[in-house]
């Protein structure tokens, strides 16, 4: 194995020389990697975003308790003492119509101003209860149980909702991925099996000399290595700016959806894709290799 | 043939063994018949005959692109038979070939061609340069080291496969018609450049029909073949 690090320089040149040949057809199946790529990037981007939100509403995970307009403030903090002592409830606490009008504004952000067309104040105070996610139905029912209460509001259905968009997204993904997968060998096989053609002569008077397959092989890894990882650092650009378009077109109307931090998304993405394209070279040059084998000895 | 004497001494087996070798090609042609041959370690053997006698089918044998259809063969140790790809692989590796069609690799210079055939038998990389240039200098291309092998003459890419064959440092060269393509000066020089290789105990295989350049050879053995018979062996 010691030739091979002695001729690594020698590799690249061939492949270079490799890849100079057919130029337009490697210029081609870098674009097609990169796209196909970049639309995996683009659903995985989906999921992780998804993902996020939904943990992120979980440990939000909060129930909100409307007691009746004609209790006085001593029957609420008794509610509220009644209510801490649940199990299940973390902590219990009033917010008044004030509160919970500041809080709407704040989450409207620039379109707050429809308020102000409003003659009063619209919102009830409440109490906000944060709890153990887990303990929920527990603590709703325990919470039916005490009197006063007019009304419990909790996050459940939204939860549910993004769960299931989640778990679709998870499957998309997982196919998208075996899709991608298959198409990438296929371009990058096809590819391989183009230079081996080119090269036949070559290749059978190294056999001739007595060069092992993986001296002859070696520039043709290289080559399919080559042209996925452009594929990739392609799929990188595209997907890092769509996703930074979406971030700033997302975040501006619909401050309340919980997004993931954009950098470590970004650079989860860049790992993934690099992976995806290191793996995809190295199966669709032996794939290539493979279906290229000269069953002779020479 | 005092070489060969001292290495029979040192019971060295043979380089090459041939028993009652038959060849024909699939087409039904029959190239070589009744082949016995015995060639020890740093023999130079000069195999002569018309076109078509079998000289070249002999070479291809002997590395092992063909398989005998009958008798038994034995090329620095490895039988020729099928089934023995990756064995008769490694074996190649001993052996310094140059092609009657020479099979350089076209778009590379002389020196990086030298250096092909040598790049996978572990020769530190700056050691291999040096060897290649030496080699082409011994050949006396030490002007057009750097040139494409496309734009090189015939005679000169003759040249540039036998420093291919020769920089490998191998056990055996097998050369198919070497010097058919010189002048009478050059192709002394390779004759002489090959009957160097003695020293280190290379075996030597030359075919050619070029009879008047062996006349007057001191050292080595002739083996005429005619009509795939050997039907001529003497001491040079």
């Amino acid at each position: 194995m010691k030739f091979l690090l002695n001729n690594v320089g020698y590799f690249f040149k061939e492949a270079k020389t490799t890849i100079k040949v057919n130029m337009m057809s490697n210029i081609l199946s870098i674009l097609s990697t990169g796209l196909i790529l970049f639309f995996a990037a683009i659903i995985l981007s989906c999921w992780w975003i998804s993902s996020e939100a939904v943990e992120a509403l979980q440990n939000e995970a909060e129930i909100n308790v409307y007691y009746a307009e004609d209790m006085d403030e001593i029957s609420i903090e008794n509610m509220i003492n009644t209510i801490e002592e649940l199990y299940g409830v973390g902590e219990a606490r009033l917010v008044s119509e004030d509160e919970a009008y500041k809080r709407m504004e704040e989450i409207l952000g620039k379109e707050a101003k429809v308020l102000k067309y409003l003659d009063e104040n619209p919102f009830n105070s409440f109490i906000e209860l944060s709890i153990n996610l887990e303990e929920m139905e527990s603590v709703i029912e325990s919470l039916r149980n005490i009197d006063g209460i007019d009304q419990i509001r909790d996050n459940r259905e939204v939860l549910e909702k993004l769960r299931s968009i989640t778990s679709l997204l998870e499957t998309f993904g997982y196919i998208f991925i075996a899709a991608v997968g298959a198409s990438t060998l296929i371009i990058v096989s096809h590819i391989i099996r183009a230079g081996i053609f080119d090269n036949r002569e070559q290749i059978k008077t190294l056999r001739l000399l007595g060069a092992p397959e993986m001296f002859i092989s070696a520039p043709f890894l290289i080559e399919g290595l080559i042209l996925t990882i452009s594929g990739g650092l392609l799929a990188i650009f595209m997907s890092a700016f769509s996703v930074k378009y979406i971030y700033t077109a997302v975040t501006g109307p619909l401050p309340f959806i919980p997004l993931p931090p954009l950098e470590p998304l970004i650079r989860n993405l860049i790992i993934m894709i690099i992976s995806l394209s290191i793996a995809f070279g190295i199966l669709g040059s032996s794939l290539g290799l493979w279906s290229a084998r000269d069953k002779q000895t020479h | 043939m005092n070489g060969t004497f001292l290495v029979c001494r040192r019971g060295v087996s043979y380089l090459i063994e041939a028993k009652e070798v038959y060849f024909s090609y699939s087409d039904g042609t029959v190239a070589l018949k009744n082949i016995d041959m015995k060639i020890e370690p740093g023999d130079m053997i000069y195999i002569t005959g018309p076109s078509g006698s079998g000289k070249t089918s002999l070479l291809k044998l002997f590395m092992g692109i063909e398989y005998p259809t009958k008798g038994i063969l034995n090329v620095l140790g490895q039988p020729i038979v099928r089934g023995q790809a990756s064995k008769i692989r490694q074996m190649r590796r001993m052996i310094g070939p140059v092609f009657q069609d020479f099979r350089l690799v076209m778009g590379r210079t002389a020196i990086e061609n030298v250096m092909l055939g040598a790049r996978f038998l572990n020769f530190a990389p700056k050691k291999l340069k040096e060897n290649a240039a030496n080699a082409l200098v011994k050949v006396g291309l030490e002007k057009k080291m750097f040139s494409l092998v496309e734009h090189l003459s015939w005679g000169e890419c003759q040249r540039v496969a036998i420093a291919r064959a020769v920089i490998r440092q191998p056990k055996l060269i097998l050369a198919d018609e070497p010097t058919g393509n010189l002048d009478k000066d050059n192709a002394l020089n390779i004759i002489e450049l090959f009957a160097s290789l003695k020293e280190r105990d290379t075996t030597v295989i030359v075919t050619t029909h070029a009879t008047h350049l062996i006349e007057n050879i001191k050292e080595g053995k002739l083996i005429r073949i005619e009509n795939g018979i050997i039907c001529e062996e003497r001491l040079g």
